[in-house]
């Protein structure tokens, strides 16, 4: 574990004068050799290059390779600077005391990979781009915030919010910056050379994409960081993760990339030889997403007697194999605004039944419950395909029918799912896996979530599909992000997690747990539950001979 | 897939002729093979609230994996300790009426559009041959696919959908088949007498072309229940809890290494269904038409 | 001649009009949209989706959307992937060179094995080497083809370690013939032995057939040797109809060459295909349909025009 801690401490830096020193220190480990390329697995395509696009967690693996943001968030939650100098704080000078202006120093002599030099006009140009309307920019939210940005010297920006928000710093660790001189020439903003040809100033170079297959990144020899020790890295695309666990089983991929190894071929994956398994929770919560908006759902005695009926240790240790940890709250323990006192799950189905009884919900002749007219009977959907799940899914079904309540199985796939299916509320409930904490970029901030100004098929915008509204919550969650102190942020969202955990919108399963597999010599190799990748230090990565 | 069956039709086997129907296709062994295979599979599916040992729902998490031949269980269980031998049992249900349903779908489809373009003619033969052209032109594992997005899956829909796809083949066998039989004299004969239409279709084309649809129809079972299947793994198919041959052996890949009698007895399952049918078309095609050809 | 195929050309340009017409219409009537993928995995709200969509055109009424999808087809433009930006054609072309390979050493495979078996089973009707090569065919036509392909990649990758697990070539090394051999192995056996019942099955009709005719058995009298025979007459006669299998097999290569490319992580259209469903990426989706149905129109015609050419016999009218 010592070696563990000791590696945790050299790599989030990037090229951190710490870094460097805690690696001249030499404790036991060898000198990073070079040469050599890394396979990855993933079972779905990077195919989105500049990484303002809207684009999937693939790729965005494959932007933290190419590309830097002004800081990055290591596994420890704290943001370690890449592009920019130093972070920002109020204590630095660097932010404010009224929240209001960020002024960000960056790193000076770092080049694009052309060997154009960095400046601050590409920060300037990559906010710019992402505000231009004629730009299909991901999303602009929390940008539209910042009511200007300026570079007094190109090696300075500064920030001015319109109002204080605390996710900003956040905001920026998920802002890739993109080159100026290329794009800032272009004619066709959405569609030009940079979706093929993209350059940036990270560890790595773009070397080819072979469609359907896998993409190259080679060696930047003139990072500014640390490493990269690799020639090359590859991410192969393998569309089924069976097949992908049986080609890291044959050793043909070196490392399997996000989703690795299901929890099915967790044992498996222990037995095999001359691997190294990485098992590391993450700030992904596994939860039963009910929609509000279904009169079953309305009455609160249905959802605290669905939570005291499903039995959550069996749903854990047998159809998770106990891999995950049991999770009560929408945040990780791993979180500096983590609630630890949230009361523990009770699986109980004669309470249920006799909370269901209290609240009126009556047995009916088919043997399920129904109140007013209204049968407690609900369907719940996932992506089609998810093995486990679904047998997750099938164990509820019983758990639920044992205390009267009808739940259908609907699962469809993940384009009707998530798609106006989801958006628009239309569902009745979903089993569905969410890192609110890492969505705002490694931020507690839930207005989007449980906000009630945030339900998209009442007011357009947002994600609060469960159409969950209470004032208080409301009130908690725009406190919460207006306030920059982390001090007076951390007894707003214990509250926050307090209200959820009483009212229970949602019903929180477990943390998932990233089983991922490297071969046995590959070095530094690393989770980092607060990227939504754990390519992100592959500069650092190198092969033991 | 009918393109499977239409490929099948264009092969013929000849040279046992003079016999009866019957007494060629009791000749043909491995077709009575298959015959006896597949009313095994089907007693079994309509009886299986009878056979099945279990309830195929129940889950006991404390049993899962349960290889063959352990404690209660013949088959073992499965991931979720439900009994293995009760859900193939009940699988097969979902399976034979998914085939043979979808088999209907396309042998009612294709007869129709097939008559009705021979009969009628003109606009009509134009309109509906050039709307199976593009079924044909269109891979049907592409046009399924479309098809399995649209809907959400169930029995119904996966039946009509894979119906639907394979219709194509049975509409040019019949329009084939009833354009030769339009011009003998005693279509002429029956006219003349004052047959009307509908009479005429049903009592001279349908029966003098029924050959060729109960042989296409018989292989677009065994196409269907491997339909089926491909959606299953492609991640379209039947529902959970559930079972189909398909699904059960879609849902048991991961477990290849650790479990393999979860995937090996529903592939088995799978190709002996599959094949007997195939067999069974192949003896019907020598049987009734010896000279079959599109 | 000539009008005969001004007629058909006529015919498959009104078939592929309609190819368009049903795919678009299935396309975007289906559930969901090209933007699900994004509510999963991003930081996207609402108005995002709603944003993107806007520009997308889909929040356009269908009959603007294709009236536009089609003009710009006519004009040359099949547009571009939403998932990677880049012209439609250009990704299909990416993805061919991968099918093709596949499919066409299948189809050599299907074609060697199926024609060899179809010989010697017409040579020795009923002997158990027939029955044992009927069944064989049957069977490996009815072997759902994703089970065999994991079943061989467990046995000979796995198990064994004889083949690769996938893939056309070994990442990051310089191009081998060998090697490319060495990793079609695997996809082309589960591939090629789904088609080789037909093949066999109509060979060996085929040659009864031939066989049993007079100018067969006259040289069989004649004393040449029965090798020559089975070449020179009866094998010639017996392929003429297996020109138009080609034709009629391409949709059906296409739907088992989308699974195996799926086990073997092979790149081809077939994945192309079901993961463009996946994302609904509808220019790429139209795309593929109407390139496919291009590819089997005119295989047809051509399978027909072969068949022509060979049998003097038939006549177009």
């Amino acid at each position: 574990m010592k070696r563990r801690e000791f590696l945790l401490a050299t790599l989030g830096g990037v090229g951190t004068a710490v870094a460097s020193q805690a690696l001249r220190g030499g404790r036991a480990v060898a000198a990073p050799q070079k040469g050599g390329q890394v396979i990855v697995g993933l079972s779905q395509e990077p195919t989105v290059f500049n990484p303002l696009k809207p684009h999937i967690e693939v790729d965005r693996g494959v932007h933290m390779c190419l590309f830097d943001a002004l800081w990055r968030m290591n596994p420890q939650g704290q943001f370690v600077p890449n592009l920019a100098a130093t972070i920002p704080t109020v204590e630095n000078g660097g932010i404010s005391t009224d929240g209001l202006q960020y002024t960000i120093h960056l790193r000076r002599g770092v080049t694009w990979h052309d060997g154009a030099p960095f400046t601050a006009a590409d920060v300037e140009f990559t906010y710019q781009l992402i505000m231009n309307p004629k730009f299909d920019a991901a999303t602009r939210v929390g940008y539209d915030g910042i009511a200007s940005l300026t570079t007094p010297d190109p090696a300075t920006v500064v920030l001015k919010l319109s109002k204080p928000y605390a996710p900003m710093l956040a905001l920026w660790s998920d802002t890739y910056i993109v080159p100026k001189h290329v794009l800032g020439s272009v004619t066709d903003l959405n569609n030009n050379v940079f979706d093929t040809k993209p350059i940036g100033t990270g560890a790595f170079t773009f070397g080819e994409r072979v469609a359907g297959d896998h993409i190259t990144l080679e060696a930047n020899r003139k990072f500014y960081g640390t490493g990269p020790y690799l020639d090359r890295v590859i991410f192969k695309y393998i569309p089924d993760l069976t097949v992908m666990f049986t080609r890291f089983q044959t050793g043909d991929i070196d490392v399997t990339g996000i989703q690795g190894i299901t929890v099915d071929h967790f044992d498996e994956a222990k037995r095999l030889k001359g691997v190294t398994l990485h098992t590391g929770p993450t700030n992904f919560v596994e939860y039963l997403w009910f929609n509000l908006g279904r009169p079953q759902f309305q009455d609160k005695a249905v959802r605290e007697a669905l939570y005291l009926g499903m039995d959550k240790q069996s749903y854990i240790q047998r159809i998770y194999y106990g891999v995950p940890p049991v999770s009560e709250s929408y945040l990780a323990p791993s979180s500096w605004a983590f609630n630890p006192n949230l009361p523990k799950h009770e699986y109980n189905p004669d309470k249920a039944k006799a909370r269901l009884e209290e609240a009126g919900w009556k047995v009916g002749g088919d043997g399920i419950r129904a109140k007013n007219g209204v049968k407690l009977s609900f369907s719940n959907s996932t992506t089609a395909g998810n093995k486990v799940r679904e047998q997750a899914q099938a164990f509820l079904q019983q758990n639920w029918k044992a205390i009267g309540v009808d739940m259908q199985i609907k699962d469809m796939p993940a384009a009707v799912v998530w798609g106006d299916y989801f958006f628009k509320s239309q569902f009745d409930s979903v089993t569905v896996g969410w890192n609110i904490w890492g969505e705002a970029g490694g931020d507690p901030n839930v207005l989007n979530w449980f906000g009630s100004g945030y339900i998209p098929v009442k007011s357009g915008k947002g994600s609060n599909t469960t159409q969950y509204a209470n004032e208080k919550m409301d009130r908690l969650a725009e406190e919460g992000v207006s306030v920059v102190s982390q001090e007076k942020r951390k007894p707003i969202y214990q509250q926050i997690q307090a209200i959820l955990h009483e009212d229970l919108p949602v019903l929180p399963i477990f943390y998932y747990v990233n089983i991922e597999g490297t071969k046995a010599g590959l070095q530094n190799y690393q989770q980092n539950a607060n990227l939504v990748s754990n390519v992100w230090n592959a500069n650092a990565w190198w092969w033991a001979k | 897939m009918s393109a499977r069956a239409a490929v099948r039709v264009l092969g013929t086997a000849r040279g046992r002729k003079g016999s009866p129907a019957v007494a060629r296709f009791t000749r043909h062994r491995l077709a009575i093979l298959g015959s006896v295979a597949v009313a095994a599979l089907l007693l079994t599916a309509i009886f299986a609230p009878d056979i099945a040992p279990r309830n195929p729902l129940y889950i006991d998490l404390v049993v899962r994996f349960t290889p063959p031949l352990h404690g209660p269980f013949a088959l073992g269980t499965d991931p979720l300790g439900r009994d293995l031998l009760s859900r193939l049992i009940y699988a097969g249900r979902i399976s034979l009426t998914v085939g043979f349903s979808a088999m209907l779908v396309s042998a009612v489809v294709g007869t129709a559009v097939g008559t009705l373009a021979a009969f009628r003619g003109g606009a009509v033969d134009s309109v509906f041959m050039r709307v199976t052209d593009v079924g044909f032109s269109l891979p049907s594992i592409f046009l399924l696919l479309l098809l399995a997005a649209f809907i959400s899956p169930s029995v119904l829909s996966i039946t009509l959908i894979i119906g639907l796809t394979s219709w194509m083949a049975t509409a040019r066998l019949v329009r084939g088949q009833i354009l030769t039989v339009l011009k003998l004299d005693f279509i002429e004969a029956a006219r003349a007498g004052g047959a009307s239409d509908l009479r005429l279709i049903l009592r001279h084309l349908l029966p003098n072309s029924a050959a060729p649809v109960v042989v296409a129809a018989t292989l677009n079972v065994a196409d269907a229940i491997l339909a089926e299947s491909y959606v299953s793994f492609l991640g379209y198919g039947i529902q959970p809890p559930l079972a189909s041959w398909g699904n059960m052996l879609n849902n048991a890949q991961s477990y290849f290494v650790s479990a393999p009698w979860l995937a090996v007895f529903p592939g088995l399952m799978i190709t002996l269904a599959v094949t007997s049918i195939n067999f069974i078309g192949d003896g019907l095609r020598d049987a009734l038409d010896p000279r079959l050809k599109i | 001649m000539g009008r005969y195929l001004m007629r058909r050309l006529f015919q498959g340009g009104a078939v592929l009009v309609g190819v368009t017409v049903i795919a678009f219409a299935l396309l975007h009537l289906a559930p969901g949209g090209p933007l699900a993928m994004y509510t999963l995995t991003t930081s996207m709200g609402a108005e995002d989706l709603a944003r993107i969509s806007h520009e997308l055109g889909l929040d356009q009424p269908l009959p603007v959307q294709y009236a536009r999808w089609a003009t710009n087809l006519v004009r040359g433009d099949w547009g571009r992937s939403y998932r990677d930006s880049r012209p439609v054609l250009v990704d299909i072309a990416d993805r061919l060179p991968g099918t093709v390979e596949l499919m066409l050493a299948s189809l050599l495979l299907a074609i060697g094995i199926g024609v060899a078996v179809g010989i010697l089973g017409a040579l020795r009707r009923y002997s158990i080497f027939d029955y044992l090569a009927t069944t064989g065919a049957m069977v490996s036509l009815s072997i759902p083809t994703f089970w065999f392909g994991l079943m061989m990649i467990f046995v000979f990758s796995v198990s064994l370690g004889w083949i690769p697990s996938g893939d056309m070539y070994s990442l990051g090394k310089p191009f081998s013939l060998l090697d490319r051999l060495h990793h079609l192995v695997g996809p082309v056996t589960v591939l090629g032995l789904v088609l080789v019942a037909p093949w066999s099955r109509y060979t060996r009709s085929g040659m009864l057939e031939v066989l049993y005719q007079d100018y067969v058995r006259t040289a069989r009298a004649k004393g040449v040797p029965a090798p020559r025979v089975v070449v020179q007459h009866a094998l010639r006669n017996a392929l003429i109809p297996l020109l138009t299998l080609a034709g009629v097999q391409l949709p059906m290569l296409f739907g088992g060459a989308l699974v195996t490319e799926t086990v073997f992580s092979w790149p081809g259209m077939g994945r192309f295909f079901v993961d463009s469903l996946g994302y609904r990426d509808y220019p790429v989706l139209m795309g593929i349909l109407i390139f496919t149905a291009i590819l089997v129109i005119l295989g047809n015609l051509l399978a027909d025009l072969l068949y022509a050419v060979v049998d003097p016999r038939i006549r177009f009218g």
